[in-house]
């Protein structure tokens, strides 16, 4: 089939890469003078895990090309991953379709735009002619994007018109042959049903770090809560690991469209509420520091391992690194960043700043420090050399702001550790 | 010589008995350019003073006067730093704190223009470091509540202007609340400490001398409430709650305060002029270090303006010499401030301050006992509001009064919000109709039939408007500079020290030796029958309720 992808978000590289590996002919648009797909990535995109050689391998075998607005305008089936601030730029786009075609046409629209979106789209053409806008609830996540894509756990598909549906399934079928949960509803309900996931899935990160406050306070342990919790059928163990804050580029973005829906509609502050206490809960590694040194980190050293918002991604956006740091160097402290992707774009964010270094090893970050930082769980730190970093480091201090070592092990070493509500 | 021996003075007294009586209605008919003629305009002000009861003979002995009493020679005693407070052997240098960076101005052999530029970076790096969310309190949160603890110019200059401010509040001042404690009864700070979460709350003690009681207690009573809260050690507490505003450092210091966190004012900046060092500090906080320095640009504008215009042109002159008319040759012994403008609403209260303790004098520089009115006495309110309150009085009491409406011509226009911008029309409707009604009396509206005595408007009350263009950090920093500036002028005049008040020294010594009698302590001090029946009263009611 032969299909243009509109956007430059993640979404749109997993889908287009996807779809050509099937067989399809994917237009991919783009405005760019960059024309070699590597580059226009970006580094968070390109490290995502298989993209890179995917995409390279689909524009080698031409079922993948870049167009651009000119000719995607003729063609009948578009994928519209977007960012979800671009919905006015979508709404062009749909518009000029429009004005190109009489015949049919199908717009699949995977962009978080928000409740009602997918129909402001539909609007737009002429649906007795067999034009359709029909939403696409995709489910992949930074790190895991390609596969998560390839083997969805279930589909969701927001389309009324059902000759549209049949279409849209027969593109998805090699991916959903053995999806068992495969539900058709109408765009707006579908909007809803992947608004209202990524809503429980951020209730439930920041039920589990309140819990982990509280537990904190009271002195137990919240490992051993959440074991007891996860063991509840109506529960289960997903998503209860706390920890330093939750970031990423959709996802926060998505739910703040979701806070302001409700505390618009039903003057509801529960998500705002979590969106507000994750942001707090992001510069909870640097209190437990400034805590530790008295209110006075004038002059420290200070190692980070992890910057991005979560293993697997180069990304940086709204990862809590970047509030520790900012927290950090705002009292003129030195930050010595290490992260196995992310280091160019913390180099690249904090190029004026004297006080932020990005260190290559792991254990040279650590050098003469007077305490390291655990912010992302990348696997590499999970199992480090303690003594190794035990004569690299000045003060042997630990703040795990995602509970990736055991606390009796550390601490036997002659480590001094924080974790989040152990 | 005296000033009532002066030749203008007795010009001056002929005068108002010749014209003393002249109703304003006829001045008007008289004179059809009577606006033209006397109103001015500086910056993004305009001084309407045709609705005082003056004619360009008035005006022309007025400035005669002001010149017969050294008035150029004073200001420019006022702008280099000449001692002209003389009780206390103190300049009084304000406008300094105005000038531009990079100016110069030399007192005791040092260029203080560096200093006050020093001061107003370190002031700069704290609004920039609180507006990041980076000023943290003891737990690592960012503090998000500031209490200014201060009393009189401590106070109402940084409280009245942050308030007039408020909508030019930066967006990164967004969800930073500012509070203003002042009250020695501990009512304000207790009834606050209970909704404030001590971990986010930040302390500004402002206290030119560092001793201030009123001031101390409050401050000691916060610092023992963080102490229950935080179970932080004091040191802690010190440095991250806590910011000194005083001229004595060593005191901050013996009180706690760590020295990086202290900022420093001047014994030549008087308490009630203070507003624009780092007593400004709340106001900065408000309206960011760009808006504070606005602020300071726009008086500055004024300072030039004073310095440099003739007296007829000259808006701080003029507004006090008409004053001194109303005052010295007119009898009238009571001053309204009426802003026309919620913002303003604590202005009247700051003008209270500024001009009765500056010229409530009745000694002259030589030590004189003087014989003759000096500063009436001042209120105000805003001015719709008093129009349900006292403007009866205004209109048909016993009392002259001169009134000043301040009011802004633009508000609302760029808010897309027609029905605001209706309220402000209204407003300023109500402004000018009562300027109006207060000068003509009934002949404001022709009206032939003849009204009952009860409904009758004597009018000729006279009255100034202060005509903003609109009210931004740079006009309200030319208006309470016009206002300094009047003062000023004023107690040339008067031949008084306007930097001065002790007249409130002698009230802080006997309080201090009631505290003893009132605790139930045996005190060597004998008092009135008066004060010794209250005392006894209240210690018998303290000892039935315990």
């Amino acid at each position: 089939m032969k299909i243009a992808v509109w956007g430059e978000e993640l979404t749109a590289w997993v889908t287009a890469g996807a779809l050509a590996a099937t067989g399809n002919d994917v237009n991919f648009v783009s405005h760019s003078q960059i024309k070699d797909p590597i580059t226009l990535m970006g580094s968070s995109i390109r490290n995502e895990p298989g993209l890179r050689d995917l995409v390279v391998n689909e524009f080698e075998h031409k079922r993948m090309r870049f167009v651009q607005d000119r000719t995607a305008l003729g063609i009948q089936t578009h994928i519209l991953s977007m960012n979800p601030s671009q919905f006015d730029d979508a709404h062009d786009i749909v518009s000029n379709i429009a004005s190109k075609h009489d015949g049919p046409l199908l717009v699949i629209n995977q962009s978080h735009f928000g409740v009602g979106a997918t129909d402001k789209l539909q609007s737009l053409l002429n649906k007795r002619n067999k034009q359709v806008v029909a939403y696409f609830a995709e489910n992949i996540s930074e790190g895991e994007a390609l596969d998560r894509f390839r083997n969805p756990k279930s589909l969701i598909l927001g389309c009324d018109v059902p000759e549209a549906t049949l279409t849209i399934e027969s593109l998805f079928r090699p991916f959903s042959r053995r999806v068992e949960n495969r539900f058709v509803m109408s765009p707006k309900e579908a909007e809803f049903t992947k608004l209202s996931i990524i809503g429980m899935l951020a209730l439930r990160i920041g039920y589990i770090n309140e819990l982990a406050n509280l537990g904190e306070l009271l002195g137990v342990d919240i490992d051993v809560i959440r074991q007891g919790m996860g063991a509840d059928p109506r529960i289960g163990r997903h998503h209860l690991a706390p920890g330093c804050g939750f970031g990423g580029n959709t996802f926060p973005q998505t739910l703040s469209s979701l806070a302001q829906l409700l505390s618009q509609t039903t003057e509801s502050t529960l998500m705002q509420t979590v969106l507000l206490e994750n942001e707090k809960q992001k510069e909870l590694p640097f209190r437990k520091l400034w805590q530790h040194y008295a209110c006075d980190l004038h002059d420290r050293k200070i190692a980070i391992w992890g910057a991005s918002f979560k293993p697997g991604s180069a990304s940086l956006d709204a990862a809590p690194s970047l509030k520790v740091i900012d927290a950090i160097v705002a009292q003129q402290a030195e930050v010595r960043v290490h992260d196995p992707e992310a280091n160019e774009n913390v180099q690249h964010l904090y190029h004026n700043s004297p006080y932020v270094k990005t260190i290559t090893g792991k254990y040279d970050a650590l050098k003469n420090v007077d305490a390291l930082l655990v912010l992302t769980e990348w696997p590499e730190y999970w199992s480090p050399d303690f003594e190794i970093m035990l004569k690299q480091m000045k003060t042997p201090l630990i703040i795990d702001g995602r509970n990736i070592f055991n606390r009796k092990q550390i601490e036997s070493l002659g480590f001094t550790y924080y974790s989040i509500g152990r | 010589m005296a000033l009532t021996d002066k030749k203008y003075w007795k010009n001056l007294r002929q005068h108002a008995v010749k014209t003393g009586n002249f109703h304003l209605s006829d001045l008007f008919d008289d004179e059809a350019k009577r606006f033209n003629d006397f109103s001015l305009r500086h910056g993004n002000l305009l001084l309407d003073y045709s609705k005082q009861r003056v004619t360009h003979k008035t005006t022309e002995l007025l400035c005669g006067l002001a010149r017969e009493c050294d008035l150029s020679a004073w200001i420019e005693k006022l702008y280099s730093g000449d001692a002209i407070n003389n009780s206390e052997n103190r300049a009084a240098l304000h406008t300094a704190l105005r000038l531009p960076e990079g100016s110069e101005l030399t007192l005791d052999g040092t260029n203080i223009v560096d200093g006050i530029h020093d001061t107003l970076l370190r002031v700069q790096h704290i609004v920039e470091r609180v507006h990041a969310g980076q000023w943290r309190g003891y737990s690592g949160m960012p503090v998000n509540t500031i209490v200014n603890i201060g009393v009189g110019g401590s106070d109402l200059g940084p409280f009245m202007a942050s308030k007039a401010l408020a909508d030019m509040r930066r967006p990164e001042a967004r969800g930073l609340k500012i509070f203003f404690v002042s009250s020695m009864d501990g009512s304000q700070i207790a009834d606050r400490l209970e909704t404030f979460n001590p971990a986010t709350t930040l302390f500004i003690i402002s206290s030119k001398s560092f001793t201030t009681i009123d001031t101390l207690s409050n401050a000691n009573t916060a610092l023992q409430w963080l102490r229950q809260a935080s179970g932080a050690s004091d040191e802690v507490l010190y440095r991250r709650h806590f910011i000194g505003i005083s001229a004595d450092s060593q005191r901050m210091g013996e009180w706690g305060i760590p020295s990086n966190s202290r900022l420093e004012l001047w014994d030549w900046i008087g308490g009630r002029y203070s507003m624009w060092s780092a007593i400004g500090l709340p106001i900065a906080l408000e309206i960011g270090m760009d808006g504070f320095r606005a602020m300071l640009e726009g008086a500055h504008s004024m300072d030039l303006h004073f310095r440099e215009t003739p007296f007829e042109k000259n808006l701080p002159v003029m507004l006090a010499l008409v004053s001194i008319w109303n005052v010295n040759f007119l009898n009238i012994r009571a001053h309204a401030i009426l802003p026309y403008d919620g913002r303003l609403s604590h202005l009247p209260a700051y003008l209270e301050q500024l001009e009765m303790e500056s010229n409530g004098k009745s000694v002259s520089r030589n030590g004189d006992e003087i014989d003759y009115n000096t500063c009436p006495i001042l209120w105000g309110e805003i001015g719709p509001n008093a129009q349900h309150a006292f403007y009866q009085l205004l209109h048909q009491g016993t009392e002259s009064v001169m009134c000043d409406f301040v009011v802004t011509a633009r508000r609302y226009h760029d808010s897309g919000n027609p029905e605001l911008q209706q309220q402000h029309t209204l407003t300023l409707a109500n402004c000018l109709a009562q300027s109006r009604i207060l000068a003509l009396g009934d002949r404001a509206i022709d009206d032939d039939v003849t009204a009952p005595f009860f409904k009758h408007y004597r009018g000729n009350q006279p009255s100034t408007t202060i005509l903003l263009d609109e009210l931004t950090p740079y006009s309200f920093g030319q208006l309470i500079a016009l206002y300094e500036h009047k003062v000023f002028v004023q107690s040339v005049i008067w031949n008084i020290n306007p930097f001065d008040q002790w007249g409130v020294e002698l009230g802080k010594q006997m309080a201090t030796m009631l505290i003893d009698p009132l605790s139930g302590e045996n005190s060597q001090s004998e008092f009135d029958s008066s004060t010794q029946g209250l005392l006894q009263h209240i210690l018998k009611q303290q000892r039935t309720r315990s």
